[in-house]
């Protein structure tokens, strides 16, 4: 029996997972091919599509938009209609959404190995593909807080909280950072310049960290994490007090990307004081996190997607620990401008970002098709390779980024460098290496996820799924 | 520029800080709970 006929739209969440696996192999793979470039420099073979300077912005692109954004689509179109009690508002738009999500991603990447580039770091897109994303996050919008608009329950869902202000924050960004004077199909020149500009795109950029890879995320876990541990959060009103905190001091944090730079010192300084001011609301999420976690340890020994989300955590709690204090201008004299901010952005990316979402898939994809999961044995592969793949990558990374930044301070005795920058980065060799093995091996993971899911999902239709009886008033 | 995006975020954020104030106000123990419990009992399979 289905209530009033109506049940969930699922399909547009499986297909956009699906969607998200291809862009995370395909992003990990150009991760792996340009880590190897820094190790042989010559594997480009001379052919421009294959330099560095192309296909690393291949491997940004598609693991943060196609990789990311159509992970936190999928699940904030799953979880929404549920936190609703009800399904998505207009639905064929939720497909346009998805659709023109990935023709764009395809088009843009395309685009950037055939060296188009804004010149904008994460938003090197170039001006045609910026109005294309506009319209499609204008409908990811009308979905979402259409949905919410007709909700049958009275309280707004944390996680809602989360998804709508990456969509909201995202959207305001996007525009403002995009602003450009186009002069050819491939070519537009910023609106802003000098100063100005590095103001405006590290407020886009970290902002793009703060609500999309941090706060989109955390929407995940806010919805996932209880429904998979099958027990509340541990304190609702934490969660609430850490997402308006959260909220309230990230959107200052930028100007720590723009240490001892022509920007106003006092910039600096509030960047600084704002990022420190994070620890705590980002903090009080890892507790309620953990918390929740507490009653169902038990879970851990035989659920491989939980174990994914318990991990995610963890690295949550490193990188919104370590972000904070590389924002500290003492300490980032040394990291700034080497390796150790690599290691601190995948320590976030692999650790946190790609790990909830591996634990999401593998809790989602069996619920949608209504089946068991092909093998618990290779997502336990997956887990070991995707841990120790994370961890050699983030210790390669503080080796060389520590190292670089101690001995590119080093003077000798008349106050010269010691070390010319090409003696340093000859050094680097060994750790570059170690990277690129490390990278292979968390790729591997993710590929023994695609197979085991895809055989998960292999012949079968998506289960329908209706909202429970609505409640009625004073019941 | 700088002022102009310090002003502006610092007014978005004041005007969300007073929406949650809003938001928050009075809420019992009770209707928290129901909504910490939404995502536990969100679906029905038998349809
Ligand atoms: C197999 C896994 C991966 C490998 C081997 C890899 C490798 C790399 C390499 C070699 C760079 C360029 C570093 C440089 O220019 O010095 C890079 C940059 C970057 N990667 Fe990855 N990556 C992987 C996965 C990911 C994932 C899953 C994400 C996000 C979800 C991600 C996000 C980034 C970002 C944001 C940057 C730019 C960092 C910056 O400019 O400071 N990576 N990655």
């Amino acid at each position: 029996m289905k209530l009033n006929g109506e049940q969930y739209h699922d399909r547009v969440t499986a297909w956009l997972t699906g969607f998200a696996i291809f862009w995370s192999l395909l992003g990990m793979a150009s991760g792996v091919y340009v880590a190897a470039e820094l190790v042989w420099p010559t594997i480009d073979f001379g052919h421009e599509w294959l330099s560095y300077g192309r296909l690393r912005n291949l491997h940004t692109n598609t693991v943060i938009f196609g990789f990311g954004i159509s992970a936190l689509m999928a699940t904030a179109f799953y979880s929404v209609q549920r936190t609703c009690h009800v399904p998505l508002f207009a639905p064929r738009l939720a497909w346009f959404c998805a659709l023109g999500w990935q023709a764009g991603m395809l088009g843009g990447g395309i685009s950037l190995l055939a060296g188009w580039n804004g010149g904008k770091e994460y938003a090197e897109l170039e001006w045609p593909f910026d109005i294309a994303i506009a319209v499609i996050w204008i409908s990811f919008a009308i979905v979402f807080f259409g949905t919410i608009a007709k909700r049958r329950i009275q309280p707004i869902y944390v996680s809602n909280w989360f998804y709508g202000a990456l969509i909201i924050v995202v959207a305001m960004l996007h525009i403002v950072n995009s602003l450009a004077i186009p002069v050819t199909w491939s070519k537009s020149y910023s609106l802003f310049a000098g100063t100005q500009d590095a103001v405006v795109q590290w407020w886009y950029g970290h902002n793009a960290v703060g609500f999309l890879l941090t706060g989109g995320f955390l929407g995940m876990l806010y919805y996932f994490l209880p429904k998979h541990a099958d027990r509340p959060i541990w304190s609702y009103r934490l969660s609430i007090i850490a997402f308006w905190a959260f909220t309230y001091s990230y959107i200052w944090a930028g100007p720590h990307h723009l240490h001892y730079n022509a920007v106003p010192e006092w910039v600096q300084s509030l960047g600084m004081v704002m990022s420190l001011v994070l620890l705590a609301p980002s903090w009080a999420t890892l507790v309620n996190g953990v918390m929740t976690v507490a009653g169902a340890w038990e879970k851990l020994r035989t659920d491989p997607a939980l174990k994914f989300i318990v991990l995610s955590l963890a690295f949550y709690g490193l990188a919104t620990f370590e972000g904070p204090m590389m924002a500290i201008k003492s300490v980032n004299v040394v990291s700034h401008f080497t390796d150790w901010t690599i290691g601190h952005v995948h320590s976030g990316a692999l650790g946190w970002n790609a790990l909830i979402t591996f634990g999401t898939f593998y809790f989602l994809l069996p619920r949608l098709v209504g089946a068991e999961l092909y093998s618990t044995r290779l997502a336990n592969w997956h887990f070991w390779l995707a841990l120790a793949g994370v961890m050699l990558y983030v210790l390669a990374m503080w080796g060389a980024g520590v190292s670089q930044g101690l001995l590119w301070l080093s003077l000798d005795e008349i106050g010269e460098l010691s070390y010319s920058f090409k003696d340093i980065m000859a050094s680097m060799k060994p750790y570059y290496a170690l990277r690129m093995v490390a990278g292979f091996t968390f790729f591997a993971g993710a590929v023994l996820m695609a197979f085991n899911l895809w055989m998960t999902a292999k012949g079968r239709r998506i289960v329908c799924i209706a909202p429970p009886p609505p409640v009625r008033e004073g019941a | 520029m700088i002022w102009f995006l310090f002003l502006g975020d610092m007014l978005v954020m004041a005007f969300m800080a007073a929406l949650a104030v809003w938001a928050l106000w009075g809420s019992s123990d009770k209707a928290v709970d129901q909504a910490a419990g939404i995502p536990l009992n969100d679906e029905r399979r038998d349809g």
